[in-house]
């Protein structure tokens, strides 16, 4: 119970928590809607989902602050593309919540002379942007790490002096991509902050490419990538060492 | 900014701030009303205490498991006062959080056949018992402390030869008996009384705070369960007053009073 307390007590814990919770109630209403005699428990869960949803902003409202010290934080990093693909996704997400601030504005009523579609299809865009630069990002490290795995399994066959095995001779294509994939599946075993990452910001990606109609999915799909994602990020927030760390 | 961003990183801090932004709009309510301003802000600013006392509720999901853990450390505590007072306040605070979760779910849509009024009484009356128990520990600290300092000042006055008594330096409880004093002797042993109490709390500044906080936090049951109703401009400046203080404890975390 300790743990589950200390977990609770950070903001991003409980967020992520509810986000979990959120995107588990989306997934399983479109799981559940074709079914006959499921209205009430469906209805049930559309209120869960739209009261959690709506929670979560009072856990949002403030991020700007947090975003802009990321910006200043990644303009240290010492590596170029880290460097001007973290800044460049920390304005966007600057860009983002600015927006999301002003939506909450607008849904408590504070204001009416807002263009609710407006701003959202705005937040929906930065909020893309930023994802797209740290899915670069992370593309970047892969790539660093898939050198480091040829470089050191090179270092090894050298000094046990044998001949290099497998993908140096690749003629054909699956082999190619065969031996591609197993040298992915390496460096991010490798590395499992970079893995978690990864994986957050391409599940991540999905809901606002379908807010902005570029990739339409059904509810089902959002929900199932959200609930994954949420849970990647409570793993990084209970285990800080599995966060990605910046040079 | 970095102030805020670790402020803000922990979830109580973020709940506080809207408590005392909750309770700022209901005095601002009132304000407004009793300054004849305009229906359609003063309808705003009740929509904007609604959502923010639904979102507090959310933000509340999960402070019974919270409470239950400190009711749980209370109990090894050695004074057996303070071990009584804090663990049964612990309680209270943990059954109020599970009837408030009750009242979000009802309010949620979740179990919308929660009877709100009755569980939002019962709830008040577990927040009333925990006020109380809170504010006994307090007094019984504060004795403690008027108990020491007299005694310390007792022990000074006669080790520097016992002269005459000035000022708040007797502190006499049980003072040497001069006959027939009545009602000017009383006078001048309950100046002494608050005098040294205000020595004491000058010296304690989290006692201080928490006897003030819980002081202020008490007019709000009172008033939702109907048993000294004192309108809500009140109930709202005692409520962001106490919202504010604790927020100082978050920020400073050498002002929450230790047990």
């Amino acid at each position: 119970m300790d743990a589950f307390i200390r977990f609770t007590n950070q903001t991003q814990g409980r967020d992520r928590l509810f986000r979990a919770t959120q995107y588990t109630c989306m997934l399983l209403r479109y799981l559940l809607e074709p079914k006959a005699g499921k209205e009430k428990v469906v209805m049930k869960l559309k209120k869960l989902e739209s009261s959690v949803s709506t929670g979560r902003k009072w856990f949002r409202l403030g991020n700007v602050v947090h975003a802009v010290q990321a910006t200043e934080q990644s303009i240290h990093a010492t590596d170029l593309v880290p460097r001007l693909c973290l800044t460049l996704a920390n304005l966007n997400r600057v860009i983002y919540f600015i927006c999301d601030t002003i939506l909450w504005v607008r849904s408590v009523g504070l204001t009416s002379g807002i263009n609710k579609e407006r701003w959202r299809t705005r937040a929906a865009r930065h909020y893309c942007y930023s994802l797209l630069l740290s899915l670069v990002r992370d593309l970047y490290e892969i790539s660093l790490q898939m050198e480091q795995v040829i470089h050191d399994k090179a270092k090894k066959e050298k000094s046990a002096s044998q001949d290099p095995c497998g993908y140096s001779v690749a003629d054909e294509e699956t082999e190619w991509l065969q031996s591609f994939l197993l040298l992915l599946f390496r460096s991010l075993k490798r590395h499992p902050p970079l893995l978690l990452d990864t994986v957050k910001n391409l599940c991540d990606i999905l809901n606002p490419l379908d807010q902005l109609g570029i990739c339409k999915s059904n509810p089902g799909i959002i929900g199932l990538v959200g609930l994954v994602s949420s849970i990647a990020g409570m793993i990084t927030v209970a285990y800080p060492q599995m966060k990605l760390k910046t040079h | 900014m970095d102030a805020w961003v670790r402020f803000s990183a922990q979830s109580q801090a973020r709940e506080r701030l809207c408590r005392a932004a909750q309770y700022a709009c209901s005095l601002l309510g009132h304000a407004l009303q009793r300054h004849g301003a305009s229906p359609e802000l003063q309808k705003q600013i009740r929509q904007l205490e609604g959502h923010l006392s639904l979102g507090r509720k959310l933000l509340r999901l999960g402070n019974s498991a919270d409470a239950l853990e400190s009711a749980k450390r209370a109990v090894h505590l050695s004074d057996v006062v303070l071990r009584f007072c804090i663990t049964v306040s612990h309680l209270n605070r943990a059954l109020y959080f599970a009837c408030d979760n009750v009242l979000w779910a009802g309010k949620s849509g979740l179990a919308p056949r929660v009877d709100q009024e009755k569980w939002a009484q019962r709830s008040f009356r577990y927040y009333l018992f925990s006020l109380i128990m809170n504010l006994s520990r307090d007094a019984y600290e504060i004795r403690l402390l008027m108990e020491q300092e007299s005694s310390a000042c007792s022990r000074r006055l006669k080790g520097s030869g016992g002269g005459v008594p000035g000022g708040i330096e007797t502190g006499g409880l049980g003072g040497p008996g001069t006959p027939g004093g009545g009602l000017p002797q009383l006078a001048l042993k309950l100046r002494l009384q608050v005098l040294l109490l205000a020595r004491v709390l000058r010296g304690h500044p989290p006692l201080l705070l928490d006897v003030v906080r819980n002081a202020c936090d008490l007019f709000i049951p009172l008033d939702k369960l109907g048993l000294w109703r004192c309108g809500p401009g009140i109930v709202g400046l005692c409520g962001l007053v106490s919202s504010i203080l604790s927020i100082l404890t978050l920020i400073y975390p050498w002002l929450r009073l230790k047990p």
